[in-house]
């Protein structure tokens, strides 16, 4: 392999884990838009919407096949399962505790965190569970640069639901109700919007995505597990800060970067791939010397 | 209001945390892994071969005329959690402990289990940190990475194979396989093209796969686990990675070839040998999956052994006396396994090295022939 | 301007239940007895667990400095925690030196590492706060894992347990008075500081950030000076851990880690010294508790979590009429 095909690979890697990074981060970033709540329990939230997508394939494939076609379809089940599920947690948890101490709202988060590791721990008895679906091996060689179709897949349905959500939050309504609530919660609601509503459905689209990056992940890596969410969650939670925490596009941009940062950090000399976290959040912290509020976040006064 | 918090707490202490009764007509052996946290998924394939070991010892009339039950104290990997759960396991009455599983968490345990007078056997952490620290009750049953690696740069050697690319997961255990393996295979005058440390729980390997595929090695060797190489290998074969694929005895589940898929198809795996072709690990691995509904996991056949031969210790020193069965354990040569044959050198590790190559076949682990 | 700080009471409140020093005297004689009797009731199991929580309450207290005081989220701490262990571990082994002598070394390294995390971060709102923070926690357990020096994932064993005067500290009923008089140390220092200018200066730059400095506190030198503490705090506990357990690795200094001494913080109510040692009891004894359950028990306890912070969102202390339930 010439320099020019490692260098388009690790683009192509780059691009297609940045875009999973991007569509976990959405749901980070949004939420934190609204209620200004870090919600730890993204990451997990993924995780059970891989295992919902995984569930609802098992009922839905001996109809509709194993192939991406089915992967769709549960993928869509399973975006609207999970986002209720979101939903219910944010009315169940963190609605009471809205008025706490933001802090307090930080552990409960982290407590849901554990809920849903740990039932889901009991529930799968620890073990790995293979997806089952059946997606194919095929792709585009260009000289010795390999693109999958199921990478292709990926990457294009990560844009169409990112546009998908870019065009909600900027051309409807509800969407201009969001913006409303993040910027001031207390005018939104003397203008007439209803906020409650609005901090639900940001939960129900926040999540969705979440899942749909979840049963995306599950059918093209392979296999789920109870931890699998907090690797990500993790990264995503990064990623939404690198872009600013808050802004859409941010997230976007963030996941895009962090994936690249990941794929070339792991071919560099003196990097590699087991010096590529450390690369990563050095890169990070460094951002957030230079440009307080991330690439695209704007200034602003809070406190804890 | 503190006096009177600190005396809920210490009245909630005396009553969960003294010991336990336990009934006089079983004998308890204290499982020491981890069921909860990232290696959850290990830890309970261990606690299920133990307790179908003990399930199976009871039909036969249990040991010394007594039944054997089991209980879990939960590592979570960690080794604060591990001196906590083995202080409990210590102070609740077993009469022996199976189990280690992290090496980094097992290590603070076995003084606790020395100065408790139990006799330890360990089927799975075999990090050599572990034998300087034995206070003389620990026998450790998996052969240590010593052993994986000779045979690995036999098989290598023989092949033809003149570099290699080695893949870890940053735990003790496939970081400490990689350094050996890098040590001698460069020692014998070959090259290793990459080593990569990757995290528990990344689902995407392409960047690694790249940065393998850039060095052109003739062989990937993972030295981790197989619900992670699963992963690793498919996406090298995805990316037309041509070379042998090589993984270590963390990877010998038959699980692997799930994830995997037909990636799979000629990998080769140095392991202890596994349970679906021996003659004996057949049935265990049959009721293993009748049991709990999934087959058994890398340490599953030597934690089952492990059990057995604890039962066999107490059973041949006639008593549960701490000197006696170690006595028993030290001059073992233990044939009931479907590990093979177990005895011990006098620092209490396996007396031989039980690896054999095996080959992926059609889903299934075979020996090539 | 908002409202005027009140000087809140370290103490949350036990103070005016406490009223006159005959009252406190009794009270402080009685928790010495409980802790010097308890392990002599429970036996080992329990002087492991209660050695281990109040591990836990020098952790959660150093914490404390950083959260409960200054108000600076901190989701990292589990990295000083590491320099403190790590700086033993690899002193006593590499170099052979002695424990007490190691021990001065941990504490300067994490000032230091206090040093390093705070400069770049004074200038950042709490949420990016958070995530560098993190970020740092994982940099020091990466770094750990990878280096050969701290002995890789493996980490290092056969760290030396200490002498004192003749004193071999070498038995868990040995460690449990160690880290007794580490407990209480942590309380007493951490109520000087909480009364101290330095003390009144976290309240203000917790409470206003611009307000503060506009009536001349630095808040950038305060805002360090309590990473320092609490990096300090950390590192004494890291050093003792390790001389405890004989053997370090980088598992126990996780995120997760940080995450459990964050929860002690605030479970019982930050910024309340007997909240955080209440806090720090909880996360450790619970789950010790509910071991019986097996698999289950974190989820027990996470549920048992979900539902204290819905039912006393600023933390189980009371929070009395005078010292205020702000923020």
């Amino acid at each position: 392999m010439g320099f020019i095909d490692i260098f388009s690979q690790q683009l192509v890697n780059g691009i297609v884990l940045g875009s999973f990074y991007a569509l976990v981060a959405l749901g980070y970033t949004m939420v934190f838009g609204v209620v200004k709540l870090l919600n730890f329990a993204h990451g997990d939230l993924y995780m059970v919407g891989g295992f919902a997508g995984f569930l609802i394939l098992s009922f839905l494939s001996p109809f509709i096949g194993p192939g991406w076609f089915g992967v769709a379809v549960s993928m869509v089940f399973a975006m609207i399962a999970v986002g209720i599920l979101g939903v219910v947690i944010e009315r169940v948890a963190y609605a009471p505790m809205l008025s706490a101490p933001r802090l307090s709202i930080l552990i409960t988060a982290l407590a849901v965190s554990l809920v849903l590791q740990n039932g889901m721990l009991t529930i799968t008895k620890g073990q790995y569970v293979p997806f089952g679906s059946a997606l194919g091996f095929g792709g585009v060689n260009l000289g010795s640069l390999f693109i999958s179709y199921n990478q292709m897949i990926l990457v294009g349905v990560s844009i169409a639901l990112m546009a998908g959500l870019e065009i909600f939050v900027s051309r409807t309504q509800y969407g201009r109700a969001m913006r409303a609530v993040s910027v001031d919660k207390d005018m939104s609601r003397l203008l007439g919007i209803n906020v409650n509503r609005v901090i639900a459905g940001t939960f129900f689209l926040g999540t969705g995505l979440a899942a749909a990056a979840g049963t995306m992940a599950g059918a093209y890596y392979g296999s789920l597990w109870y931890f699998m969410g907090f690797l990500i969650g993790l990264k995503a939670f990064t990623a939404a800060v690198i872009g600013g925490i808050g802004s859409i596009p941010g997230a976007m941009l963030g996941g895009l970067i962090l994936g690249l940062l990941e794929s070339f950090g792991t071919q560099l000399p003196g990097v590699g791939s087991e010096w590529k976290d450390v690369f990563s959040f050095s890169v990070l912290i460094l951002v957030l010397v230079f440009k307080p509020t991330g690439l695209l976040g704007k200034p602003e006064q809070e406190r804890m | 209001m503190r006096n009177l918090l600190k005396t809920a707490a210490g009245l909630a202490l005396a009553f969960s945390l003294g010991a336990p009764a336990i009934a006089q007509d079983t004998l308890t052996i204290g499982l020491l892994v981890p069921t909860t946290g990232s290696e959850a998924t290990y830890g309970q394939d261990m606690a299920n071969a133990a307790n179908l070991a003990i399930a199976e010892i009871n039909a036969a009339g249990g040991v010394l005329g007594k039944q054997l039950a089991s209980t879990v104290g939960d590592d979570a990997c960690d080794a604060q959690q591990a001196v906590n759960a083995a202080s409990k396991l210590a102070s609740s009455g077993v009469v022996g402990i199976v189990g280690g599983y992290c090496s980094g968490a097992t290590l603070p345990t076995l003084k606790i289990f020395g100065d408790a007078k139990l006799p330890m056997i360990i089927p799975a952490a075999n990090s050599t940190k572990l034998i300087p620290e034995n206070p003389g009750n620990v026998f450790m049953v998996n052969s240590t990475g010593n052993d994986q690696v000779a045979k690995a740069i036999e098989y290598f050697t023989a092949k033809n194979i003149k570099s290699i690319a080695i893949v870890n997961q940053g735990d003790a255990y496939s970081q400490d396989l990689a350094d050996l393996t890098r040590t001698n295979w460069e020692a014998a005058g070959n090259t290793v093209t990459k080593f990569e440390t990757t995290n528990k729980g990344e689902q995407d390997y392409s960047s690694v796969v790249t940065s393998i595929k850039s060095g052109n090695p003739d062989a990937v060797f993972w030295t981790a686990y197989y619900a992670d190489g699963g992963l690793l290998i498919r996406q090298l074969r995805e990316q037309g990675y041509q070379g042998l694929i090589a993984v270590g005895d963390g990877s010998n589940s038959p699980e692997l070839f799930k994830i995997a898929g037909p990636a799979a198809e000629g990998v080769i795996g140095f392991s202890n040998p596994t349970a679906e072709f021996l003659p004996d690990a057949k049935t265990f691995a049959e009721n293993y999956q009748k049991a709990y509904g999934t087959a058994p996991g890398p340490y599953s056949t030597l934690t089952y052994d492990a059990t057995k031969l604890l039962a066999w210790a107490f059973t041949t020193a006639g008593s549960t006396d701490f000197d006696a069965v170690v006595a028993t354990l030290q001059g073992a040569n233990f044939t009931d396994t479907i590990s093979g044959p177990i005895s011990f050198t006098p620092e209490k590790t396996l007396a031989r090295s039980n690896f054999v190559v095996l080959e992926g076949k059609g889903g299934a682990w075979t020996l090539p022939q | 301007m908002p409202d005027t700080p009140i000087r809140p009471s370290a103490w949350g409140g036990l103070t005016t239940i406490l009223d006159t020093p005959l009252k406190r005297q009794v009270a402080i004689a009685v928790i010495l007895m409980a802790m010097i009797v308890a392990p002599l009731l429970f036996g080992q199991y329990a002087t492991v667990i209660l050695t281990n929580a109040l591990l836990y309450v020098v952790l959660a207290l150093g914490l404390n400095i950083v959260v409960g005081y200054a108000g600076l989220l901190d989701l990292g701490f589990a990295a000083f925690f590491a320099v403190g262990a790590y700086t033993v571990g690899i002193a006593t082994l590499n170099f052979g030196l002695n424990f007490w002598l190691a021990l001065p070394l941990a504490v300067f390294f994490a000032i230091i590492a206090g040093i390093i995390i705070g400069t770049p971060t004074l200038r950042l709102r709490s949420d990016y706060l958070a995530i560098v923070t993190l970020g740092f926690g994982e940099i020091v357990r990466l770094a750990a894992r990878n280096l050969r020096e701290t002995g890789g994932a493996s980490g290092l064993s056969g760290i030396e347990s200490p002498w004192l005067f003749g004193w071999h500290i070498s038995t868990p009923l040995d460690f449990y008075y160690v880290f007794c008089v580490l407990a209480i140390i942590a309380v007493v220092v951490s109520v000087r500081l909480a009364n101290s200018r330095l003390g009144r200066a976290w309240l203000y730059v917790r409470h206003d950030e611009d307000a503060a400095e506009a009536m001349g506190i630095d808040r950038v030198k305060v805002k360090l000076a309590a990473y320092v503490v609490g990096a300090v705090y950390g590192a004494i506990g890291g050093a003792f851990f390790a001389a405890n357990l004989g053997a370090i690795s980088p598992n126990s200094f996780s995120f997760q880690q940080s995450v459990l001494i964050l929860m002690a913080v605030i479970l019982g109510g930050m910024g309340k010294i007997p909240g955080v040692i209440l806090g720090a009891f909880i996360v450790i004894l619970a789950p010790e508790l509910l071991r019986d359950f097996g698999d289950l028990r974190l989820f027990i306890f996470a549920v048992g979590l979900l539902l204290i912070m819905l039912f006393r969102p600023s933390g189980i202390w009371p929070a009395k009429s005078r010292t205020g339930a702000r923020r």
